[in-house]
């Protein structure tokens, strides 16, 4: 099989939401000795582009989403542990979280996605995320981009308790920090001190583009 | 402030799209009104307790003299009864967080539970006791969980989502088991004296599903749930503070009588009054939002005014170009926060505002 065959295959799975086929493709592209990094980039963040594409302009929805990053995810298991540390180390770093207090983790998920299918090292800290491990996170990984969501609005208050503590620790200079969720708001965001609040994940990680 | 109508007749006429001294106000508010009952009591307390819950209502309408009282206690209701476990903290909205489906064969699993014990009891009887007090006062409703929105809070919105594509049969017999204990629910607020039921239709919005899926996943089971609210004796309200609601379903097909929404400014696919009102939708039905709940804890009394007074003027100019009434109803697009942040004054401001500036003379 050509590496364009190969990588068409890997893109389409994805869009279909196929991790078998992506897991499958993922293993064959390895075993015929193609580059990790460009199995990742021509074939699952390909694919996951059009499917954030066809998001954005409401052709398809959560569902098929999810359905994607789920193949996406099940390519990328096989294929990260492949590239070598050496091509890594121009890779920018994020941690996404859902801050202390809150579990509602989809819009994060779907952040995490984005940022993965755009090359980023994605830290997942998961939900209910204390503010020391973001903290703690950002300097220990060195990260670029800490992006916190939250959905509720007693918990808003997380989000400036996290990037108080970035600045506390001296690290808050070295990092964007994104955020979102439907009560936040730009100008919650100017007032806790955030970089840029976001609608969507595709428009997200579009504007931290122009931002690091 | 002394008015030319009750609220029930002012209601009423909303209702008709006839005439009205001035536009309905009626902020969604809720747990905060619990901060009105005595010193306070905690969240938690009022979340649990059948006549505080009941009681935060009627000091609401003391206090502030809105139009109506809906009677929303938080969207984990349900799912708890169901056996989640939900996090009950002192002070905070309550929210799942363990889910009871795990693998496809959990959906199968689900039952009805009692909804004489639980907190469905707690939700009936507070309502019962907040709509017996001002039913002859205000128009009251209950506040119920859609069938999808309820299945979601069980299983997880991104597990459920994905179910829907590998296990569709498994997510419908889930959805007949949400459908029954709705059907259950609905037969209770029946029973409150409540004159209008809200289900909260949340997953019928564009971010999250299409037409098909939402068709698929809720609409037969919210005709069937529409239709027992009516005849229970109640109108079929609904609320979905989504960005993007299916407005077409949600309103015109459901015959929706009063439907409330939240605005998005900053999303331009977000409809806001003007293009609720142009499109047709508050045609026969009332439509209720959309200042932004957040305005409610971080904004100053002269900055929510001032946002209450131009929703006002956008509302009666929209109405009186399209040649409706009064169907429209200032309001919150979501829940005023529960905080203990929230300022209780700007909930005063924004009532005030609709009485002093609400008068609709095209």
């Amino acid at each position: 099989m050509s590496k364009e065959e190969l990588y068409n295959r890997l893109s389409e799975a994805v869009v279909g939401g196929k991790p078998d086929i992506t897991k499958n493709g993922a293993e064959e592209a390895l075993s015929l000795k193609f580059n990790a990094v460009e199995t990742i980039n021509e074939g699952l963040v390909k694919g996951m582009s059009i499917v954030g594409e066809r998001y954005a302009a409401h052709e398809v929805y959560l569902p098929q989403v999810l359905m994607s990053a789920q193949a996406m995810y099940s390519g990328l298991n096989i294929l990260l542990p492949a590239i070598p540390k050496s091509e890594m180390l121009d890779q920018k770093k994020c941690a996404v979280a859902v801050v202390e207090g809150d579990v509602h983790d989809i819009g994060k998920n779907i952040v995490k996605t984005m940022m993965t299918a755009s090359g980023y090292h994605v830290f997942d800290l998961g939900k209910d995320v204390p503010i020391t491990v973001i903290v703690d996170t950002a300097e220990s990984e060195n990260l670029d981009v800490v992006a916190m969501s939250t959905l509720m609005t007693p918990t808003m208050d997380a989000m400036k308790d996290a990037i108080d503590g970035l600045i506390e620790s001296g690290y808050r200079s070295k990092v964007v920090v994104t955020i979102g969720g439907p009560p936040t708001s730009p100008s919650f965001a100017e007032e806790i001190g955030a970089d840029h609040r976001d609608e969507n994940a595709q428009n997200c990680v579009t504007w931290l583009k122009g931002a690091l | 402030m002394s008015e030319a109508m009750t609220h029930i007749e002012r209601g009423m006429a909303a209702l008709s799209n006839e005439p009205v001294d001035r536009l309905l106000v009626s902020p969604l508010s809720m747990g905060v009104q619990r901060r009105l009952i005595g010193s306070g009591v905690t969240y938690r307390e009022w979340a649990h307790d059948p006549k505080l819950f009941a009681q935060s209502f009627v000091e609401g309408y003391k206090t502030y003299g809105p139009d109506m009282a809906v009677g929303l206690m938080d969207l984990s209701v349900m799912a708890g009864d169901l056996g989640a476990h939900v996090r009950m903290d002192l002070e905070n909205t309550p929210f799942v967080d363990e889910h009871i489906i795990h693998n496809p064969e959990d959906y199968e699993k689900l039952e009805v539970p009692d909804i004489r014990s639980g907190r469905s009891a707690v939700l009936l009887e507070g309502t019962k006791g907040f709509a017996q007090a001002l039913k002859d006062d205000i128009i009251c409703a209950g506040f119920v969980e859609g069938p999808l929105l309820a299945l979601s809070q069980s299983a997880g919105a991104e597990r459920l989502f994905m179910d829907m594509y590998t296990n569709p049969s498994a997510v419908h017999g889930a959805l007949e088991v949400m459908t029954d204990y709705d059907a259950q629910m609905c037969e209770g607020f029946g029973k409150t004296g409540v004159a209008g039921l809200v289900w909260d239709y949340l997953w019928g919005n564009y971010s999250c599903l299409g037409d098909a899926e939402y068709h698929e996943f809720e609409v037969k089971y919210a005709n069937k749930l529409n239709k027992l609210t009516l005849d229970n004796g109640m109108a079929v309200c609904v609320h979905n503070c989504a960005d993007m609601p299916h407005l077409k379903t949600q309103v015109k097909d459901y015959k929706t009588s009063i439907y409330s929404m939240a605005w998005y400014p900053l999303n331009p696919d977000s409809p806001s009054a003007t293009k609720v009102i142009e499109e047709g939708y508050a045609d026969k039905c009332v439509m209720a939002g959309n200042i932004d709940p957040q305005l409610f804890i971080r904004g100053s009394v002269e900055k929510i005014t001032k946002v209450a007074s131009d929703l006002t003027k956008e509302v009666k100019t929209a109405l009186c170009k399209r040649g409706l009434n009064s169907t429209f109803c200032i309001s919150s697009g979501c829940e005023v926060p529960p905080d203990l942040t929230t300022k209780l004054e700007n909930i005063r401001a924004v009532v005030d505002t609709v009485k002093k500036e609400g008068n609709l003379a095209c």
